[in-house]
């Protein structure tokens, strides 16, 4: 009789552990192995390649968050949903595509009467974004990031009358990377997507290169 | 050689794009006569992907150490200390992601979703517990799942439920698993990861509605130990039914059960057996009846089950992101100052066909009609299960925790009297 | 009893916990408000008394993508899009459709009937036959042809990505460049921070460039003077909003000019001073984030813009 037991126990422990080797096995094997990666822009570390030599595509990267700002509509979730307040997701200035205009669409307020750096011109609620003087006729905006709440109106505003040098991303120095991101799910556009931890910036119009790792 | 010339040309593609995009994308910037420089857009790190290793290294060492703990030392008070280690670090270190209760969900999606690459550390997550679980209990849950470390903290007055409650509420787990397995198969949300009451603890920030969730959870578990582990952990299922299994497992006596009954009231987790003395063994009849009826039973109420599901499956789909926004293509809500819904307004200018979105919808319609079919199914199996343990007689002669719902946290140890000759 | 009670109201929190979890994942809509919502409508709806004018036509081309929009002398109209020109008479029949292999993003017809075609970095001459007739000399790996006229033996064009307009004779020989930077003659130099740079003949025979980042109109002579200039930076209907526009403009009469806006869409008309005068087409009649709208005037001073979102060529009469 305890015999028996045992030798059902051992059956069933085994059936179990072999269960769990084969799923192992087949996640590994997919990610080792696989049919054509689709080239695009960026890598998605889509595993599809065997072949492929891009230092992003090896096997089990981490991933984290990150959002695509050509996708992004501007909603304002990404300041209200994030499990961080707050957010996580903050503006990020692309200076390289910054037209350092002086009528700027992400700083000022669109019924703004004369140009000015007072409170009450400012479209940015949390007044994140600084304005300095370059030389004439240009500007230079700069984000300070403990202000901004990631609410994407200076984002709009720099879409509308810019150049889209304004673009809201996940700053990784903030974001926990949740298993399942909280804005994610509920973001309108899908603009979230889990990306290679090694190049975690999805922004337009700049390669970002992210500092030497330690 | 090969190799050499599928970087050329990959080089060459990214080239390419690069030039096409230049013109649209980055506009050549003012040139500036003032000597400014332009300053470059900071983008932090995040962390460092060798930290993961790390994590799962701490992982199979707790696992290990209290593995060892448990089965050789059998010793409550190392076992505490490791469960706040774990809280420590899997908790308030980690910030309690990922987990493995979590990595259900990534795995299921992994399995479903080809394109989907599974980090190593969630699959390790998932596995290693299990593997554990298979040899020596659930000395995971004990002392390495910072969970169960927050709730066992806080189990001051712990009550005794009755066996008949604890089955009821048992049933809560299998359907969360089950519904956390259809929507994360079909790639529709984590829902784990979306009512962990805790995350807002470890990570000291959170939304009003999470801390609160969090805190009633808390608060629960000063009377009901664990309750999270009993009544909602999907991943506790899966513990279960593995450690039932076990090649070893705690016991709560060194040597042989005097029956004292000491340790009887000992376990906050209502996880320990007593003994059935057989007073009036049944005939086989009534055993022979009570099987068949059970054999009958079961089919029928999967059958029931996977046929109720089915009928369920799009209010079910409804959450799917892709549903949704179908369902609001065909009935655009007219609110007063709100035209259209922010989900119509990306589709709007994401530029794509109303048809796609219909045919995105469709296949994942169908993959919740299957899918709500094996859900169906399964709680109906549950059922089945949960009538049959409660109709079939066990014979125990001794007191002995429940291989499947004990924890593993060595408390009733000390309560027996009964110690190994030195 | 009182062990009861304790377990009775735990178990009642704990079942509450899951009803809210229930209802939290299958009752709740996102929300669809945006409390940081960006404001525009109130400029958008502006002020409406001076839109004197109404559409009156509006007709598909059968290109893709369109760029451009000219009219020749016989008030034909010629629409530069994604690899061709399709030429219409001015009902908005089709004539001709020129398959031109790379995509024009400006357009321009000489009194011959050849088509002047801004295409990247060159200039590519087409008949209406479909011939290719010259492909002149490439201006810079940076340039960006956005815009292109032609005044008896002159051809102007404007590149944005260099920041400069050249000045061509008929064959393609480089004159000069004008609106280089120079505090010598006060020539400010063109700010254009994107792709819109458009220039202009007006019916005297000057030449006018628009300065977007400026938000301003310049009127240079043909060597590069600089005569006068007007500007008008405001968000309000009365200025150009933004941080560049207008993006584009068309001559009306001889001395009006009709002006497009990106950002907030609108079309409106100035006189040579930089009075405002009218509006053409305000905001609501654009899908918002529309860019490019070109403009062109026809014999009967119809005005043609370019709706690039929609695709259509949309023609403008005095109400
Ligand atoms: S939730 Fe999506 S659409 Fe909304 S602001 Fe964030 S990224 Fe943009
Ligand atoms: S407007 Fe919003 S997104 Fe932009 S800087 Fe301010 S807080 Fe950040
Ligand atoms: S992953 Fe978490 S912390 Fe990061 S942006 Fe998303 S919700 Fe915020
Ligand atoms: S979000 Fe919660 S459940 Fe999900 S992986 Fe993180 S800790 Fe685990
Ligand atoms: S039952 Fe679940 S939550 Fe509880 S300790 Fe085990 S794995 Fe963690």
């Amino acid at each position: 009789m305890q015999n028996r037991r045992d030798f059902l126990n051992m059956l069933c422990r085994g059936s179990i552990l072999t269960g769990l080797a084969a799923t192992t096995g087949i996640l590994v094997y997919r990610s080792v192995k696989g049919g054509n990666c689709e080239l695009g822009s960026s890598c998605t570390n889509c595993g599809k390649s065997d072949s492929c030599d891009l230092p992003e595509a090896s096997l089990f990267r981490q991933t984290v968050w990150q959002l695509d700002p050509s996708k992004c509509i501007q909603c304002g979730r990404c300041a209200e949903n994030c499990v961080m307040s707050p957010s996580a997701v903050k503006v990020t200035h692309v200076y390289a595509m910054c037209g350092y205009c002086d009528l700027c669409g992400g700083y000022l307020k669109p019924d703004t009467k004369n140009i000015s750096t007072a409170a009450e011109n400012q479209l940015c609620p949390t007044a994140a974004i600084k304005r300095k003087f370059v030389e004439d006729p240009f500007y230079q905006y700069t984000i300070d990031e403990p202000l901004c709440i990631g609410c994407a109106k200076c984002v709009k505003g720099c879409g509308a009358f810019g150049n889209g040098s304004l673009q809201l991303q996940v700053r990784h120095d903030r974001c926990v990377n949740c298993n399942e991101c909280a804005i994610a799910r509920d973001c309108p556009a899908d603009a979230f997507s889990r990306v290679p931890a090694n190049k975690p910036y999805l922004l337009q119009g700049i390669e970002a290169k992210p500092e030497e790792r330690i | 050689m090969k190799k050499t010339l599928a970087i050329v040309f990959l080089v060459f593609l990214f080239a390419v794009q690069f030039m096409n995009s230049y013109a649209i994308q980055r506009f050549p910037k003012p040139e500036f006569e003032s000597g400014y420089v332009q300053p470059e857009t900071l983008l932090p790190n995040p962390r460092a992907e060798m930290l993961a290793i790390l994590d799962i290294a701490v992982l199979i060492i707790s696992l290990s150490v209290v593995s060892w703990l448990v089965i050789k030392k059998r010793n409550r008070n190392a076992v505490f200390w490791m469960s706040v280690f774990a809280l420590a670090y899997f908790g308030f270190y980690r910030e309690g992601c990922v987990c493995s209760i979590g990595s259900i969900q990534n795995v299921t999606l992994a399995i479903f979703d080809t394109s989907y690459l599974i980090p190593l550390s969630a699959i390790i997550f998932f596995m290693a517990p299990l593997v554990y679980t298979a040899f020596f209990g659930r000395t995971f849950c004990a002392a390495v799942c910072p969970f169960g470390a927050i709730q066992d903290l806080v189990a001051f007055s712990p009550q005794k439920l009755g066996s008949r409650l604890n089955a009821v509420l048992g049933v809560i787990p299998y359907i969360y698993l089950g519904l956390a397995v259809l929507y994360a198969a079909t790639g529709t949300d984590f829902i784990i990861c979306r009512y962990d009451p805790f995350v807002g603890i470890w990570r000291l920030d959170a939304s009003f509605g999470m801390f609160i969730f969090g805190g009633i959870l808390l608060v629960v578990g000063i009377f009901i130990a664990r309750p999270y582990c009993r009544f909602l952990c999907p991943y506790g299922v899966l513990l279960n039914w593995t450690s039932r299994f076990s090649r070893k497992h705690i016991t709560i006596t060194p040597a042989e059960c005097i029956q004292c009954r000491l340790c009887e009231n000992s376990c906050p987790y209502d996880a320990i057996e007593m003994p059935v003395t057989t007073k009036n063994p049944e005939d086989k009849g009534t055993m022979a009846r009570k099987l068949i009826f059970i054999t009958i039973l079961i089919p029928i109420l999967m059958l029931a089950g996977g046929w109720v599901g089915s009928r369920l499956h799009e209010p079910l789909a409804s959450v799917n992101a892709k549903v949704r926004l179908a369902k609001q293509i065909l009935n655009p809500v007219t609110e007063k100052n709100q035209p259209e819904t922010f989900e119509i307004e990306a589709f709007k200018s994401a530029g794509k066909q109303q048809s796609q979105a219909f045919a995105e919808a469709s296949v994942v319609l169908h993959k919740f009609y299957i899918g709500s079919w094996i859900l169906g199914g399964f709680i109906g199996l549950v059922f089945g299960g949960l009538i049959a343990g409660r109709m079939m007689t066990k014979h125990r002669t001794d007191y002995t925790p429940n291989k499947g719902t004990c924890l593993s946290c060595v408390r009733c140890v000390d309560y027996c009297p009964v110690k190994l000759p030195k | 009893m009182k062990q009861k009670i304790i377990i009775i109201s735990a178990i009642i929190l704990l079942l509450t916990l899951v009803a809210f979890m229930v209802k939290d994942f299958f009752f709740s809509k996102p929300d669809n408000t945006n409390p940081y919502k960006f404001e525009l409508d109130d400029l958008r709806k502006g002020d409406t008394a001076k839109a004197v004018f109404t559409e009156t036509l509006q007709f598909k081309t059968g290109l893709e993508e369109i760029h451009g929009i000219a009219i020749d002398l016989e008030n034909q109209i010629y629409v530069a899009g994604k690899e061709g020109v399709e030429i219409f008479n001015s009902a908005g029949k089709t004539l001709y459709k020129i398959n031109t292999r790379s995509t024009p993003q400006s357009i321009s017809v000489n009194g011959n009937g050849y088509i002047l075609l801004g295409i990247q970095d060159h200039i590519e001459i087409w008949n209406r036959d479909g011939k290719q007739i010259a492909r002149w000399n490439s201006c810079g790996p940076e340039a960006v042809i956005t815009s292109i006229a032609v005044q008896g033996n002159n051809v102007f064009a404007a590149d944005a990505g260099q920041k400069v307009v050249y000045r061509y004779d008929k064959q393609g020989k480089l004159l000069n460049k004008i609106g280089l930077k120079d505090p010598a003659t006060s020539v400010p130099g063109f700010i254009i921070p994107s792709p819109y740079f458009d220039l202009g003949i007006s019916k005297d025979g000057n030449l006018w460039v628009v300065n977007p980042g400026r938000h301003s109109f310049e009127k240079y002579t043909f060597d590069g003077a600089l005569l006068i200039s007007w500007s008008k930076a405001s968000m309000a209907m009365e200025g150009f909003c933004g941080c560049c526009n207008p993006s584009n403009f068309a001559f009306l009469n001889d001395s009006l000019f009709v002006t497009s806006e990106k950002g907030i869409e609108r079309v409106k008309i100035y006189n040579t001073d930089g009075t405002f005068m009218a509006i053409v087409a305000t905001p609501y009649q654009f899908e918002a984030g529309t860019k490019g709208l070109d403009l062109a005037v026809d014999k009967q001073n119809r005005i043609l813009v370019l709706d690039p979102v929609k695709k259509l060529i949309r023609i403008f009469q005095q109400k």
